[in-house]
């Protein structure tokens, strides 16, 4: 029974993307439904059986690796879905107001979303370097067209940019791929271990390299964030929510997998996590920087996105119980609290027209509701408690004192002063009085503006009650910690 | 020593017509180098002993790629009235010279690193060859692509419609304008031609997907061939393009997604791991609606519209 909730996480959303592609309104409603609504009832159950049964393979097909294509299902695995089903699924419905079935817009929006949703779903289940390369290139190429959708001439060009360094980390990656499965003889990331540990050839350090340049241009890490803002702040707010909180995670949650499930823990790569870990301080600072300079709020929000990246490489060379919570905490409540700040900026930006941070004056009367999921947000992404961001945060700073990394401490504190600085600064520009006259509440006098604002909040409330129901996820949590990072 | 030399050849050409493609402002004419680019590296793949990739990349690489370049050439000079030049950006030394030498460290690396490599067998490789027969077809890689990796084929064919998807949303906000016609006078033998060659493509395409199951050739082939044929008529104007998708190009259009899912979830119900293929009967079926997925996509792809009609 478990293994066909796995099916059912993949092969709903695809299925109801292909039932969106008709032409019908019902055939996309069902289709929507059929995608998205199912996957939480899917995944009850399927937590239900990581607890009592721990992780699995399936094989698809019945070829057994190395032969076939296995998927794979961890407890990080069972976050990245949840994950998805949560924060896709709420944004998804934030976005059926602008993209109504049976509109041309909704026509061509919901086959891209489904698709978006069964790649992630399929990436993060998939236990196969070259399906994960096929898992990347559908997330992207379901991801691009979205941004477009804007329909501005900057939304365009930033799509376009996105597209062809997208399509040049992939080819860099499949390069790793290729040389890796010559190497290893399999494309299994589990299967691969045993033979990597016997082989040391310039060819696995070269693959690993190459598959990590490709990784990190896909996740934006800094240097290679150069696509991200534009993009992210271009795009129609539902789907900057998700490339935010979800998309870019993709990349993360593959360098996790290879860094700390694939690559044997004495290769000499393993060296490399120092270098994502001072790529990920360089994030931080230079993303919180660059974000207190922008001038428009979805800008301001996609440079945090850059920053906030930061933190899920640092963790990397910690190697410790603590650091594994710390780094689920970050991917889960920055998640949460990213696609907030993003689907309140929507509305901020639809309210007003505008979102020069210049125009944002006396929102706590435009739109209240909004405001306060947006600072609600940045009380996570600051790492106020008792937020689930805090208690990241926290994680994080213990895993460092403990093994005595005071740089990492200073980095940790500096970014966390930083994204203070940006989103005071947002709050600033929000609470101004530019002229005396009462303005009228555009949110709470019209039903449409009350109920878009209260997805945002709702993703807002999350990310602050993580911080307060820590206990039973960290406990499902610790159970997927990768091999040396468990034991105290 | 024949062997050798036609190899020094293909190697040597290769090279010559990368750099002929990169280098010079003339887009039309890097445009032409690339498809015959293609067609070298074909031949590459057939030396290689890769008959499959050789007739991917004759079909693909070099026949629809270069299709699609050249329309979108067209368009921009023709319609737009602009000569489409590599951007000075481009052209400057400063970015191009540290991009070289990226690229040729990055080659030789590569090729150091490829004659490290032990020469052992690859272990999946070996192991697809010893459990073929069970695939019920001879052709290794449609037993790889319908049988033991059936999944990754099934998602490219997601990848497939997320590019027509995409190209849909772009149209939509650019509306490029309807495809531009012939550029003369239609001589006589247009049509005597077109009713050779498209039954031609029709013929191919169907051979192409019969004979995958034993030797080179499949759905990925075989529709870019059926695909030629809809650019033809696309070119000579018998299809122009549609502002709306019809249902039976919508159907189409998902007919490969959803034909392989439905045949994979079949045997779930009977106790049958996911994308058990139920015979050799299905490995046809699939590849028959992933043909004609992909065919249409190609050609709406090309047209660069929502949907295609008959010319009245």
């Amino acid at each position: 029974m478990p293994s066909e909730l796995l099916i059912g996480l993949i092969f709903l959303p695809l299925l109801g993307a292909c039932l969106t592609v008709l032409p019908w309104r019902w055939s996309t409603r069902l289709g929507v439904f059929a995608g998205l609504v199912s996957l939480p009832v899917l995944l009850v159950a399927l937590t239900l059986a990581v607890i009592r049964e721990g992780a699995w393979y399936y094989s698809l097909g019945g070829w057994t690796a190395p032969l076939g294509i296995r998927l794979f299902v961890d407890p990080l695995a069972l976050l990245m879905l949840w994950m998805v089903a949560i924060i896709g699924g709420v944004a998804a419905a934030h976005a059926w107001h602008d993209f109504r079935p049976g509109t041309p817009e909704g026509a061509r929006f919901w086959p891209l979303w489904l698709l978006l949703t069964a790649a992630m779903n399929a990436l993060f289940l998939s236990a196969d370097l070259f399906n994960l390369y096929v898992c990347l290139e559908l997330v992207t190429l379901a991801a691009i067209p979205l941004i477009a959708m804007a329909g501005t001439a900057t939304s365009i060009r930033a799509a376009m940019r996105y597209l062809l360094l997208a399509l040049l980390a992939s080819l860099v990656y499949l390069l790793g791929v290729a040389l890796l499965y010559n190497a290893t003889g399999t494309l299994d990331l589990y299967l691969m271990t045993q033979t990597l540990a016997a082989s040391d050839g310039p060819a696995t350090s070269l693959a690993f390299a190459l598959i990590a340049v490709g990784l990190l241009l896909k996740g934006a890490v800094f240097p290679l964030h150069v696509w991200l803002p534009n993009a992210h702040a271009s795009a129609p707010g539902p789907v900057s929510a998700v490339l935010s909180a979800l998309v870019v995670k993709t990349a993360v949650y593959l360098v996790y997998r290879l860094w700390l499930w694939t690559l044997p823990a004495e290769d000499p790569m393993q060296g490399a996590v120092e270098l994502f870990a001072v790529l990920g301080a360089a994030a931080l600072i230079y993303g919180g920087i660059l974000a207190l300079l922008q001038e428009r709020l979805k800008l301001v929000i996609a440079y945090s996105t850059v920053a906030q990246l930061g933190y899920l490489l640092l963790v990397l060379p910690l190697a410790s119980v603590t650091a594994w919570q710390a780094a689920s905490y970050q991917l889960l409540s920055h998640g949460l609290a990213k696609a907030a700040m993003f689907l309140a900026a929507a509305n901020i930006l639809h309210a007003v027209g505008s979102d020069r941070l210049a125009d944002l004056e006396r929102l706590d009367q435009r739109t209240p509701l909004s405001l306060f999921a947006l600072a609600l947000g940045g009380v996570s992404i600051m790492g106020l408690p008792p937020s689930g961001g805090f208690l990241a945060k926290w994680l994080l700073l213990e895993a460092a004192w403990q093994e005595g990394r005071w740089l990492l401490l200073f980095v940790l504190v500096l970014g966390s002063l930083l994204a203070a600085g940006y989103v005071f600064r947002i709050l600033a520009a929000a609470l101004r009085r530019a002229d005396p006259t009462e303005a009228e509440d555009a949110e709470g006098t019209s039903p449409i503006g009350r109920r878009q604002a209260g997805y945002a909040l709702l993703l807002a409330l999350l990310a602050l009650l993580a911080g307060f129901g820590a206990a039973p996820i960290l406990e499902v949590i610790d159970a997927g910690a990768p091999a040396g990072w468990s034991a105290p | 020593m024949i062997a050798l030399t036609i190899d020094a050849i293909i190697a040597i050409g290769i090279v010559w017509l990368a750099l002929q493609t990169v280098r010079g402002a003339n887009v039309f004419s890097a445009i032409i180098m690339f498809i015959v680019f293609g067609l070298i590296m074909s031949l590459a793949w057939a030396r290689l002993h890769a008959p499959d990739l050789a007739l991917a990349e004759a079909a693909i690489g070099a026949g629809i790629t270069g299709a699609l370049l050249l329309v979108t050439w067209r368009r921009v000079h023709v319609l737009e009235g602009r000569t489409p030049q590599v951007g000075m950006a481009a052209r400057s030394l400063w970015l191009t010279l540290p991009t070289a030498l990226a690229a040729a460290l990055l080659i030789a690396s590569l090729g150091w690193v490829a004659l490290t490599l032990p020469a052992e067998p690859a272990t999946a490789g070996e192991l697809a060859w010893q459990r073929l027969p069970e695939m019920g077809v001879s052709n290794p890689v449609t037993g790889v692509l319908l049988g033991f990796r059936a999944y990754d084929t099934l998602l490219e064919m997601a990848v497939l419609l997320a590019a027509w998807l995409g190209a849909r949303v772009v149209a939509s906000e650019l509306r490029p304008g309807a495809l531009p016609g012939p550029a003369h006078e239609e001589v006589p033998l247009v049509g005597a031609l077109l009713s050779l060659v498209v039954p031609i493509s029709l013929l191919v395409a169907v051979y192409l997907l019969q004979a995958g199951g034993s030797a080179p050739g499949g759905a990925f082939q075989g529709g870019a061939v059926l695909a030629a044929g809809g650019v033809l008529l696309c070119l000579t104007g018998r299809l122009e393009s549609a502002d709306q998708t019809s249902l039976i190009e919508r159907i189409v259009l998902i007919l490969g997604l959803a034909v392989f899912s439905s045949v994979g979830l079949m045997m779930l119900p009977l106790g049958e791991p996911m994308l058990a293929m139920p015979g050799v009967w299905a490995i046809y079926l699939i590849e028959t609606a992933l043909l004609l997925s992909i065919a249409l996509t190609l050609v709406l792809l090309f047209a660069a519209a929502p949907g295609l009609r008959r010319s009245s």
